[in-house]
């Protein structure tokens, strides 16, 4: 069939050279004619009757960035000639994807495909090939849980990887989840404790992916797991060993805001319930064996052993499941808000632990208290149950977010927790004031506007208007701030002050992306595939995002795509299909395939 | 009550140097770190609210942006980096050029080649004029006494002229600035007993710039530097401008000076010298975030003082050294700065030395007012039905 190749591209696009496509067209079988055309002003009908004459043209392929736009003007000359107005194809760059690292090849094979009348994602899907049904997932907080439990319950095996003691995650922490108000435990230990149980799961907890090798469908994948140093099987977490331990170091599971020992189960309900021992704090570690070690004899069980070796393990799977999370924005380093140097400066998280009935106050919202540490021989302000509750609290929104010196973008979930804080705050302490500092509401899911309506309703100050300071005056903080809505400038005395921080990736993001090979975004987190189309795929087939590495999300959307991503893994597993993505296809490729196409 | 609103507002103010003013979302956080920022006038926020909305006619009665010193603090916290501090700035080109009724500042601040422009025909114009003068009725070899090229007489009178005429501008455009802000902008008449209450103002301002020193206090410099530089260029300036206005005579007389006019011009030079040399550097290195961005019109003003300066040092020195020639040459030089630099002071941002003190004795008019009528109000309640 005769073939005349149009280009009408702006030059908005410059990844694409159009010459060099052009060149690449002319060579394809049947082309008659290779035309560069000016988008402005439009080619006339008549230009066009007398190209489709002059060369008795057929098919007419219409390439650029948006050929849909063009293709009237074609149609009429088509009309016009008597030619078969079906036979004018769209090559289009922009909605085939031509662009990143090897948006010449993708342009040219979207040519080429158009020129043989074949549809370019149907040349463009790589044909199936063995999906190895054990899947990785790298990350085990809510994401990875929900993750696993639904690949487990289809009964495919599945390996969750997870770099601290226990699974769990960030939601582990929480008291309460907005806007339902539900009890976050209670939502998230019977599935940890499913995790724990579950047949088809293989539960590696202090393990970290060391390296990824194979292509999609088949991965291989080295873990190297750090010692434990007790047994898992035979530990019954008697807590007899953390009542010797003489070692005390701040809880990452409390926020910092409470200590634990060297030797600890980081909470009560973890999974694996079996305590660890963090070889960063431990004597008898750190000193090679010549100190301490009182906690070997003290065990009844006879299962801590100070000298394991870490062991790396060896897996194959067919896919691989990031839900690597989040941390909080380092905020010392804002400084007008004086975190670290006021003691009653709390981040969410900090805040969060200590709401928690299972926190070290035991749920009571007091201020600190000072303390002298005997050890530095220096006064200290600690969290005890004895201590004063607040009398009022200042919450302040949007602290690293959106902003261009941190980070620009919205995390998202920070306006609700902040509004839930200052309704568990109102419940929990009589004839407090809660002030909330926000800029913009951003309460956009279900039952959520009506949550902060509530909110307002109980009687908490929310003020439209960004606190930028906090300052300490006698003895007494004070926050400062402008209504805006009130139109005046406000100075309010509080005892505490929490502070809505940013999210950003964890730090092993930029390693794991480096690792497998796809893509992250300027700020860092996990780039999906197409944030429309499909978001929970990667650019790299068979490896998938679910949760906040992906982008901030709140616990309703984690869980949501956490369940998408599972369903994509069985999917896999039957279709044998879009294992590969049709980034993984070759120009060469994908021309063979086309051909094939058009014969049948 | 009908607002006008002008839509492109926000663009004619990119032309005086506020260029992000669309990215502010209307935090606060730029109130609530200003120094300045109290209970009656708050800013910088509402300012760019205001301009946001493109309500000129509003923002034209404020006193907002004379209230502020551009510390630079709002903009180095500014999540959007939208530099409101900029921006307070850039308002108060547009007000300069609001309060002038002849339109050549607005000109002058939107085109920097008209500007140019003016002030190389005024020192053209000056030039050939003291030239023709010079050479028809004195010698070029001589510098004062009998058959001067340039008698001290002459330049009396003509020093008095072209300052009744800057003078005169500068009148009408306080006199309309204050129609604008007490008139136009006050929702209620304001008392006459509070004008002579609040006089003091005017003098106090002027002379200490205590608003300014506030601003360094709060950023903690050493010495408050900045502050004190500006302060020392003002009143070296004014000085300077009173011993060439008023005792010209007397600076020329011959080779004697007397020593309290020596001593005036001595250290009004170098507040001078000091504090243009501090702010060109500063504007070269953009080590402050208030010298970050140079508006065409900042340039002009410290480069043609800086001319001014030295040229009336050299003359000073040919003149006491003997070198008559070079004396008279630098004179004219210096006298080709001087008038275009005194013309364009109403069209340009020196005028901020009349508006600053006025727009502090109309704020704390206003202020006093609102209290007032607060005061008014509470005792009697306004019966609506």
């Amino acid at each position: 069939m005769r073939t005349g190749v149009f280009f009408l591209q702006t030059e908005d696009n410059r990844s694409l050279n159009i010459d060099s496509i052009a060149k690449y067209s002319a060579n394809l079988p049947d082309v008659e004619t290779v035309q560069i055309l000016r988008v402005k002003p439009l080619p006339s009908v008549k230009f066009l009757t007398d190209q489709i004459k002059k060369y008795n043209l057929e098919r007419i392929v219409i390439a650029g960035d948006i050929p849909g736009y063009y293709k009237p003007v074609f149609t009429r000359a088509m009309a016009i000639t008597e030619g078969n107005t079906d036979e004018i194809r769209l090559a289009s760059f922009q909605e085939h994807g031509a662009r990143g690292e090897n948006a010449m090849d993708r342009a040219k094979a979207i040519v080429a495909c158009a020129t043989m009348g074949v549809p370019f994602p149907l040349a463009a899907v790589p044909g199936g090939n063995p999906v190895n049904h054990a899947t990785l997932i790298i990350g085990g907080g809510i994401a990875g849980i929900q993750s696993a439990l639904e690949i487990a319950n289809a009964g495919k095996q599945v390996f969750l990887v997870e770099q601290t003691g226990t699974i769990g995650g960030h939601m582990a922490m929480f008291d309460k989840t907005f806007p339902t108000l539900d009890c976050a435990a209670c939502i998230l230990t019977p599935k940890m404790v499913s995790v724990g149980q579950h047949e088809m799961i293989r539960l590696l907890t202090k393990a970290k992916v060391i390296s990824v090798s194979g292509k999609p469908g088949s991965y291989r994948v080295k873990i190297r797991q750090s010692p434990r140093f007790v047994d898992v099987k035979a530990c019954v977490a008697c807590n007899l060993c953390s009542e010797v331990c003489p070692v005390k170091v701040k809880s990452e599971f409390d926020a910092g805001i409470s200590l634990r020992k060297a030797v600890y189960i980081p909470f009560p309900q973890a999974v694996p319930n079996a305590y660890l021992v963090d070889e960063k704090s431990c004597t008898y570690i750190l000193s090679d064996g010549k100190k301490c070690g009182v906690c070997v004899k003290k065990c009844p069980k006879e299962c801590i052993n100070l000298n394991e070796p870490e062991h790396i393990i060896d897996i194959e799977v067919g896919n691989i499941i990031l839900a690597t999370g989040y941390e909080l924005l380092d905020v010392s380093k804002i400084e007008q808000y004086g975190y670290g140097v006021f003691p009653n400066v709390l981040t969410s998280l900090e805040f969060e632990r200590l709401t928690n009935a299972s926190g070290t106050t035991g749920g009571h919202i007091v201020t600190k208290t000072k303390r002298f540490n005997k050890k530095s021989e220096k006064d200290e302000w600690v969290f005890s149950p004895e201590g004063i509750p607040p009398a009022s609290v200042a919450i302040i929104h949007c602290v690293g977010s959106r902003n261009k010196k941190y980070n620009p973008y919205c995390s998202r979930v920070c306006c609700m927790y902040s509004l839930k804080f200052a309704h568990l705050i109102k419940e929990k302490v009589p004839n407090v004031t809660v002030y909330e500092f926000y800029i913009d509401m951003r309460a956009f899911g279900k039952g959520y506007e009506e949550f902060a309506e509530r909110i307002k309703q109980e009687g908490t100050f929310v003020v439209r208007g960004h606190s930028a300071s906090v300052a300490m005056n006698n003895g007494q903080m004070v926050v400062k701030g402008e209504d805006i809505f009130n139109d005046r400038l406000v100075e309010f005395k509080v005892d505490m002050v929490i502070l809505a921080v940013g999210l950003i990736p964890t730090p092993g993001t930029e390693e794991l992306s480096r690792m497998l090979g796809i893509q992250r975004d300027t700020d860092g987190w996990f780039s999906e595939l197409d944030y429309n189309g499909s978001p929970t795929d990667t650019d790299k087939g068979g490896i998938y995002v679910a949760g906040m590495c992906q982008a901030p999300k709140d616990i309703p959307d984690t869980v949501a795509q956490a369940s998408a991503v599972a369903a994509g893994v069985l999917g896999s597993f039957t279709s044998k299909k879009g294992i590969g993505h049709m980034s993984s296809l070759t120009l060469s490729e994908i021309e063979a395939k086309a051909k094939t196409i058009h014969t049948i | 009550m009908s607002t006008r609103v002008n839509p492109t507002f926000i663009d004619d103010l990119d032309r005086f140097g506020a260029e992000d003013v669309q990215l502010c979302y209307q935090c606060g956080d730029c109130s609530t770190v200003c120094p300045h920022a109290d209970e009656v006038y708050k800013f910088p926020r509402k300012s760019m609210r205001f301009l946001q909305m493109g309500l000129d006619r509003k923002l034209e009665t404020t006193l907002e942006p004379w209230l502020c010193y551009y510390c630079g603090q709002c903009s180095e916290q500014c999540p959007r980096e939208a530099d409101p501090g900029e921006t307070m700035m850039s308002l108060r080109r547009w007000l300069i050029s609001r309060y002038d009724f002849t339109g050549l500042a607005g000109k002058f601040f939107k085109s920097r080649a008209t500007e140019v422009l003016a002030i190389i025909i005024v020192a053209l114009i000056t030039g050939s004029f003291m030239l023709f003068y010079g050479l028809s009725r004195g010698s070029f070899h001589i510098y004062d006494g009998e058959g001067a090229f340039l008698p001290s007489g002459f330049i009396h009178k003509f020093d008095l002229t072209v300052g009744g005429i800057l003078a005169l501008f500068l009148i009408m455009n306080a006199i309309h600035m204050w129609y604008l802000v007490m008139i136009k902008g006050s929702p209620f008449p304001v008392s006459p007993w509070l004008y002579i209450k609040q006089l003091y103002q005017l003098p106090w301002h002027f002379f200490t710039q205590k608003r300014y020193a506030d601003c360094e206090k709060k950023r903690g410099h050493a010495l408050y530097m900045p502050w004190l530089l500006h302060l020392g260029l003002m009143l070296g300036y004014v000085t300077m401008l009173i011993l060439v206005m008023v005792f010209i005579e007397r600076l020329q007389a011959g080779p004697e000076i007397r020593w309290e006019v020596h001593i005036f011009g001595y250290l009004a030079s170098i507040g001078l010298i000091a504090g243009t040399i501090y702010f060109i550097r500063g504007r070269f290195r953009k080590h402050y975030i208030q010298y970050k961005k140079s508006h065409g019109t900042d340039w002009v003003f410290v480069v043609l003082l800086f001319i001014i300066v030295l040229t009336g040092i050299a003359q000073h020195i040919f003149h006491r050294t003997g070198l008559l020639e070079l004396a008279n040459i630098t004179y004219i030089i210096h006298l080709m700065s001087v008038v275009p630099w005194l013309l364009r002071m109403p069209f340009s941002k020196w005028s901020h030395l009349i508006y600053r003190p006025l727009a502090m004795y109309f704020a704390a008019i206003r202020r006093d007012a609102i209290t007032q009528r607060e005061t008014i109000l509470s005792v009697n309640p306004v019966l609506i039905k």
